[in-house]
């Protein structure tokens, strides 16, 4: 399995194994890595699931469309270059080794 | 109604999952469907019925094999006479109307709109425990969205208060061709022809939401002939989906004070009680897809061309999914629910109906101890689920 590193309150680095097909948001949320929240269920509507992508598979991602950088401009913590929905991350085998610093404010 | 013959390997049921007692208390109906399979044929409607929660989910989030462009109303006569918005439309043409859509109703357009929306509950909630007695209805489910939200979209005056009969027509013409629907087709005409010759430019409220659709069409946005039925994006749903929610979120903590005593001490936990209420009880009990192609969704072969209802209400009471999922249970925060929907037709106002939820509940949860139901009348509706009324005491 994949494994995934969140780096919560800008310091605390946690690795789960991440099961392909669920979301960076989903398996943040079945592991409880902090305050990642994924109020509207990782439909690009709510923008608590925001992370910035630091290292890693970086190249794997999809592109950011067009509803989820809409979404991006409504984020708590300020949007940056390498800001992603961490709903629209599907999870696949070459996101081993991915790390995302999880913005501190979400709600 | 095109009635597609059932591939051989998918079960079969002869329910009818629209009689009034059906969609008074579809609970029971829900369950046997899901344990006979991740999607049964219905014999009496010609259409697939999709029930477990992952097969709804699934459906909902595979828009390309699952398409709405032919209408996600199940019947050929709404379909045909709705044809053009943007809950009935795929891909590219899809998104840039959703895009100008849900311009408004991001987390950030609605923030300069939260104190607004909160001194109005606040004064709305005062005058109602003063009262002591009030139907959760009319006096308090209705006024929000009737009061601010039919403002900030913005339509003429003349016609608007016709527009809770349209909002709870344009969902009943949304089931199958039964008497229901039948009935309703009249006035979604009605809807429909003020939605083209009313709702235009010159009449928008200047600054609304109904306006800056015209607007991004003259930008070239968005293609000007779908601005009239982007009209109707606005008009039905921002009203009875909202409406029906908070008058069952009423009901729920009437019959639960338990789970109101945990919000009474510990407010935060709302968010996520509007989750559990709109698991148990979620305002839109279903709509359709058409399938594009022949597909399997968990093992079940769909062929192309049949129409299947995704019941959000029944996934949402899979017990596949939710653990005792008839307890209402405010601590469990289910934010995967499909209550909104799910995939790139999820509910685009869910920010907005939250909010008003969000900001009633922490009012009332600062004053009322106990909700009390007087009488109660449910509405009668093909896909919404709620109430027609509910008279409730509260004690302060
Ligand atoms: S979970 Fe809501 S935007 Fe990602």
């Amino acid at each position: 399995m994949p494994k995934i590193t969140y780096i919560v309150d800008g310091q605390t680095a946690v690795t789960v194994d991440a099961a392909v097909g669920n979301s960076v948001m989903q398996v943040a949320v079945r592991n409880d890595v902090g305050s990642i929240v994924g109020e509207c269920g990782g439909n690009a509507m709510c923008a608590t699931c925001h992370v910035y992508v630091e290292e890693g598979p970086v190249d794997s991602l999809p592109a950011v469309s067009a509803a989820e950088s809409e979404m991006l401009d409504c984020t708590l913590s300020p949007r940056e270059s390498n800001s992603r929905l961490s709903c629209q991350l599907p999870v696949t085998d070459l996101y081993d080794g991915l790390v995302v610093r999880v913005a501190q404010e979400q709600v | 109604m095109t009635v597609s013959t059932s591939p051989v390997d998918i079960p079969r049921s002869s329910l009818d999952v629209f009689t009034d007692a059906a969609l008074l208390d579809p609970w029971a109906g829900y369950r046997e469907l899901r344990d006979q399979g991740p999607v049964v044929f219905l014999d009496r409607y010609g259409m697939h019925a999709a029930t477990r929660y992952s097969a709804v989910s699934h459906i909902l989030r595979t828009p390309d094999v699952f398409i709405s462009g032919e209408g996600v109303m199940m019947n050929d006569e709404s379909n045909q006479m709705i044809r053009g918005n943007t809950l009935c439309s795929d891909g590219e043409e899809h998104a840039t109307s959703r895009g100008v859509v849900v311009k408004p109703l991001t987390p950030k357009a609605l923030r300069p709109l939260q104190e607004e929306i909160r001194t109005q509950a606040r004064d709305l909630v005062d005058r109602l425990t003063a009262r002591g007695q009030f139907d959760a209805v009319t006096d308090l489910a209705q006024y929000l969205p009737v009061t601010i939200v039919s403002n900030l979209v913005g339509l003429p005056e003349e016609g608007r208060e016709r527009m809770l009969l349209w909002a709870s027509e344009s969902f009943n013409s949304c089931g199958p061709l039964n008497e229901r629907a039948l009935n309703s087709f009249p006035v979604l005409g009605e809807m429909v022809e003020y939605a083209t010759t009313q709702a235009v430019p010159g009449k928008l409220k200047p600054g609304s939401w109904a306006e800056a659709v015209f607007l991004a069409a003259d930008r070239g946005e968005v293609a000007k002939e779908r601005c009239p039925m982007m009209m109707m994006d606005y008009m039905g749903p921002s009203l009875d989906t909202t409406i029906f929610a908070i008058s069952s979120a009423v009901w729920l903590f009437a019959r639960h004070p338990d789970q109101w005593d945990l919000i009474r001490q510990n407010p935060s936990l709302i968010p996520g009680a509007i989750n559990e209420v709109l698991r148990m009880e979620s305002p839109l009990q279903c709509f359709s897809r058409k399938v594009a192609v022949d597909t399997e969704v968990d093992g079940v072969a769909l062929e192309a061309g049949s129409r299947v209802i995704t019941y959000y209400g029944a996934a949402n009471r899979d017990e596949r999914q939710y653990p005792e999922p008839d307890r209402f249970d405010i601590t469990r925060n289910p934010t995967d629910h499909l209550g909104f929907g799910a995939g790139p037709h999820a509910c685009v106002g869910m920010n907005l109906a939250r909010l008003e939820m969000r900001s009633l509940f922490e009012e009332l949860a600062a004053k009322v101890e106990r909700f009390e139901v007087l009488s109660e009348t449910r509405a009668l509706n093909n896909v919404l689920r709620g109430f027609a009324s509910l008279d409730v005491a509260v004690h302060v």
